[in-house]
């Protein structure tokens, strides 16, 4: 009932031809759950911000995979763009993180607890 | 391309969806006891646990896969990013966790290398593992307090103590079943992969197409490429003499033929200029964001202004002629 699809391959060395679409799906899968449960459950900001990396990781990968499936070469540039935005964001983050640090001499995402309404 | 669809397989006939939900559930305690919570044991105890689930799952979907099971470069490459990134989520100390997360970046590299995306791989590790992430060990060895004298052991609480660890691990591996299901269920509506074929990019390098002819002693020094059809698989070569030939396509040597980076650019370009306008703002825009943010305001009076600008050689000497 159910089918796992092939990746298209374009004249691939048959050793590394094997794996299909679905197991790139999954790691990406398995990948970005582990950085949903890291942001979810570190208190460390800057382990927090670590884990939305890990998250665009997998989304690249499930990217790429979809566009080696389809052969064409949107997934990536899609990576491309994830990358600029990764980049932006770590630069962002990194500098709110240290303004953070500076006013409460901590990292915990706890101590700022009294910013929720 | 029947010779790579003959060994897809069903899935259920390996795992049924029942089995990859309680696959699942244990991937899910094991990370959830694997979370830091100031013990040691149960974390080791869950990681193992949740190292095994993982293995499990990827045999079982090698084993489905039938030929796809030789593979041993995706196994490793995953395999080795799933256990960083396992150890990022779960390891108390900043610095290793970011260190673990280049080795997943690493391993992604690996699998985009695999899906022959070979500049990405490369600008990844480059980018990610080069740039970023020296970036956030800076960030961590800046905002971590300092051991005080004496003591080794400098772990901070919010790095050793998890919050909510099985709240967040069953709403993760929800999401990872809802996800998996998705996958298995959908990917009958997918269209068939592409076929293999040429992306058609030689028609517009003219100059290159030009090089490897001659260089590859196809056409003589003197003549000059005129155009290239790739769809008739002609090639329009012009002698000094105004004389014309065709180059058909069983006479192009086999250095002819577009690499990655060179479809890759054609797509960047051709099909997205207005993403790397967008992403150029928004670079230009994250620039001067974290200059600003994370500049110090230094209150300094006019004494200490007048020293130090003394001291750079700004304003001569107190009495000296400039």
């Amino acid at each position: 009932m159910i089918g796992l699809t092939s990746l298209a391959q374009a004249a691939y060395p048959e050793p590394m031809a094997g794996a299909t679409l679905a197991h790139y799906l999954a790691v990406s899968a398995i990948m970005f759950v582990l950085g949903l449960i890291g942001f979810l459950t570190r208190r460390n900001l800057i382990i927090m911000f670590l884990c939305t990396e890990l998250m665009f990781q997998a989304a690249g990968i499930a990217l790429v995979a979809f566009g080696r499936y389809h052969l064409n070469f949107h997934g990536q540039t899609f990576v491309v763009f994830i990358l600029t935005v990764a980049a932006a964001e770590a630069a962002m983050a990194l500098a709110l993180i240290v303004l953070l640090f500076r006013r409460k001499e901590s990292l915990d995402a706890r101590s700022w607890e009294d910013l929720k309404g | 391309m029947d010779r790579v669809t003959s060994g897809v397989n069903t899935l259920g006939a390996i795992i049924n969806p029942y089995m990859l939900y309680g696959l699942c559930v244990l991937g899910g305690v094991g990370v959830c006891l694997a979370l830091p919570r100031g013990g040691k044991r149960p974390q080791i105890l869950g990681a193992l646990l949740a190292a095994l689930i993982g293995g499990g799952a990827m045999l079982a979907l090698g084993l489905t896969a039938g030929k796809a099971f030789p593979n041993l470069y995706f196994y490793v490459f995953s395999l080795l990013g799933l256990g960083a990134a396992l150890r990022v989520i779960t390891h108390p100390r900043p610095v290793y966790a970011a260190l673990y997360f280049i080795l997943t970046v690493i391993a992604s590299g690996g699998l985009f290398l695999l899906l022959s995306a070979e500049f990405m791989a490369f600008a990844l590790i480059i980018v990610y593992a080069g740039a970023i992430l020296i970036t956030y060990l800076f960030v961590i060895m800046l905002a971590t307090q300092a051991a005080e004298e004496g003591q080794t052991e400098a772990l901070a609480d919010y790095d050793t103590h998890a919050r909510e660890p099985a709240a967040a691990t069953v709403v993760g591996f929800l999401l990872l079943a809802l996800l998996t299901a998705m996958m298995f269920g959908g990917v009958k509506d997918l269209p068939a992969p592409g076929e293999p074929g040429h992306t058609r990019l030689m028609g517009q390098m003219h100059t290159k197409v030009q090089r490897t002819l001659r260089a590859e002693g196809v056409i003589s020094p003197t003549e000059e490429v005129n155009a290239v059809d790739e769809r008739a698989g002609t090639i329009l070569v012009t002698a000094d003499d105004g004389t014309y030939r065709k180059v058909e396509r069983k006479d192009w040597p086999a250095s002819l033929a577009t690499g990655n980076v060179e479809s890759l650019g054609f797509n960047l370009l051709r099909d997205h200029p207005g993403g790397i306008e967008i992403a150029g703002v928004i670079l230009l825009m994250a620039m001067l964001g974290a200059v600003v943010l994370s500049r110090k305001q230094v209150q300094l009076d006019d004494e200490a202004k007048k020293a130090e600008a003394h001291r750079l050689g700004l304003i001569p000497e107190e009495g000296g002629a400039r």
